[in-house]
């Protein structure tokens, strides 16, 4: 049976039991973890990507240097991140 | 359907389309960033260089999005373990 097809709102959830709820709501946030992570990986994708990819395209695969940076524009973009909330506490107080 | 396979049925539904919402923003960006390489001057067909960077471009941004989301989860990991 593809449970795609049948829809969520075709299925009887009064059926769950208190085991399998549990199981469904650690389930359901560790999905919402891992869409958040991606929703900002492809965020930083695009702004590392600017930043990192900046000759023609010339193979399907990154070279060293383009990795390294990729990597450390990841770090260094999350410091600014940091930095910026650590700021705005201190201009609070 | 008893609960356990009620229970099978929500996860892979969730799954499935959780991986397909993903997928399209991955396309959505991909088109974006390989479109404003590839094609930095839209002429009145599309090149075969240009098709070849494009096909190039997509395998490159797909490898980019994996090697920061690499790094991503790993200062995540590093950040949980400081506090």
């Amino acid at each position: 049976m593809n449970a795609a097809q049948t829809g969520i709102e075709n299925l009887d959830l009064e059926k769950l039991n208190d085991k399998d709820k549990t199981e469904l709501r650690q389930f359901l946030a560790n999905e919402q973890q891992r869409s958040q992570i991606q929703a900002q990986t492809h965020n930083l994708t695009q702004i590392c990507w600017k930043k990192c990819v900046t000759g023609n395209i010339k193979g399907s695969k990154l070279d060293k240097g383009e990795e390294g940076c990729l990597a450390n524009c990841v770090d260094r973009f999350l410091d600014i991140n940091f930095l910026t909330m650590k700021h705005l506490n201190n201009m609070r107080s | 359907m008893d609960s356990s396979s009620v229970k099978q049925s929500v996860m892979k539904q969730v799954l499935a389309e959780a991986n397909l919402a993903n997928a399209r923003v991955l396309i959505e960006k991909l088109q974006e960033n390989c479109f404003e390489k590839c094609v930095p001057k839209p002429g009145s067909s599309l090149s075969s260089s240009e098709q070849t960077c494009m096909t190039s471009c997509m395998e490159k941004y797909m490898a980019a999005w994996n090697q920061v989301n690499a790094a991503y989860i790993n200062r995540i990991r590093q950040e949980q373990g400081n506090n």
